[in-house]
């Protein structure tokens, strides 16, 4: 593997800066990512636990790609 | 019937339990046309593929849901999840571990392109140096391949498979790894607004 290049080392950078001392995984994310979503499209409020769903979208992009997906399904079937 | 009357859990768990898995597998199936309709490697037999192997992972996965949302919305994150995996696996399926440890090693003793070093700021290079050692020093060669895996843009599964973990294990490694960095740059006075200036694109 080459060094870091300027795109990767601002990644890291950032990942480093979001971390906080208590993250949901995957698949805690998974078992929430529908409440979240339903929430978000009732244009109801988001708690501080479904609000780590929000949180772990910023450190986790294949997390964030299935979210959009879902979002499609859901917008697309009502 | 709306889908608020219907008792999918109930019915997906009965002896008798055809009818319903039929009606599941079609809502899965029309899902995952919505889903993936942008994608051209995806094909018709691909989506037939991914429902079957979906379905039998909701059915599996019963005890899961908790009832928050409709129970539809959770059959279809589990139906995106087993479709985006398996073609995120495909993908990558070549890298090997051998590949991705020795980025781990280069990790620690080059991390940075020199064009990072040369053009920087003096900031950006003392927060770089700082970075360096955090990542020499603070975390194990496990930690490192990790992260090299995440930075090259594998997929977490396969991050997972090439590691021997699970996807817990897995991911408390890298969020140990970033809490380490974090503190290590914290102990050395750099604080979040720093990091943020100093690298804005």
């Amino acid at each position: 593997m080459n060094p870091l290049n300027s795109q990767q080392v601002r990644e890291l950078i950032r990942v480093v800066d979001q971390t906080r001392e208590v993250e949901i995984t995957c698949s805690e994310c998974r078992d929430a990512v529908g409440e979240y979503l339903e929430r978000r499209l009732a244009g109801l409020p988001i708690d501080a636990a479904l609000e780590r769903v929000e949180h772990h979208f910023t450190l986790c992009p294949e997390c964030r790609e299935e979210f959009e997906a879902l979002k499609k399904v859901l917008n697309a079937t009502g | 019937m709306g889908e608020t009357e219907i008792n999918w859990p109930e019915l997906l768990r009965a002896a008798d339990n055809a009818s319903a898995v039929e009606q599941l597998r079609g809502l899965v199936l029309a899902a995952l046309r919505v889903a993936l309709r942008d994608r051209s490697d995806v094909s018709e037999a691909h989506l037939e593929d991914f429902t079957q192997e979906s379905i039998v992972r909701i059915l599996a996965q019963l005890d899961r849901f908790s009832g928050r949302s409709r129970f539809t919305t959770w059959a279809h994150a589990v139906a995106i999840n087993t479709a985006f995996t398996e073609l995120r696996r495909k993908r990558w399926q070549d890298v090997s571990l051998d590949a991705l440890t020795e980025g781990g090693r280069q990790l620690a003793e080059h991390p940075f392109a020199p064009a990072e070093s040369t053009e920087s700021s003096e900031e950006r290079t003392v927060l770089l140096d700082v970075l360096h050692r955090a990542i020499a020093e603070k975390l194990s060669e496990r930690q490192r391949t990790a992260i090299v895996g995440e930075l090259q843009g594998l997929p977490f599964d396969q991050v997972v498979a090439l590691l021997g973990t699970n996807r817990n294990a897995a991911y408390k490694l890298l969020h140990d790894a970033r809490k380490a960095l974090k503190q290590h740059l914290a102990a050395a006075g750099i604080s979040a607004e720093t990091i943020r200036s100093t690298f804005a694109p």
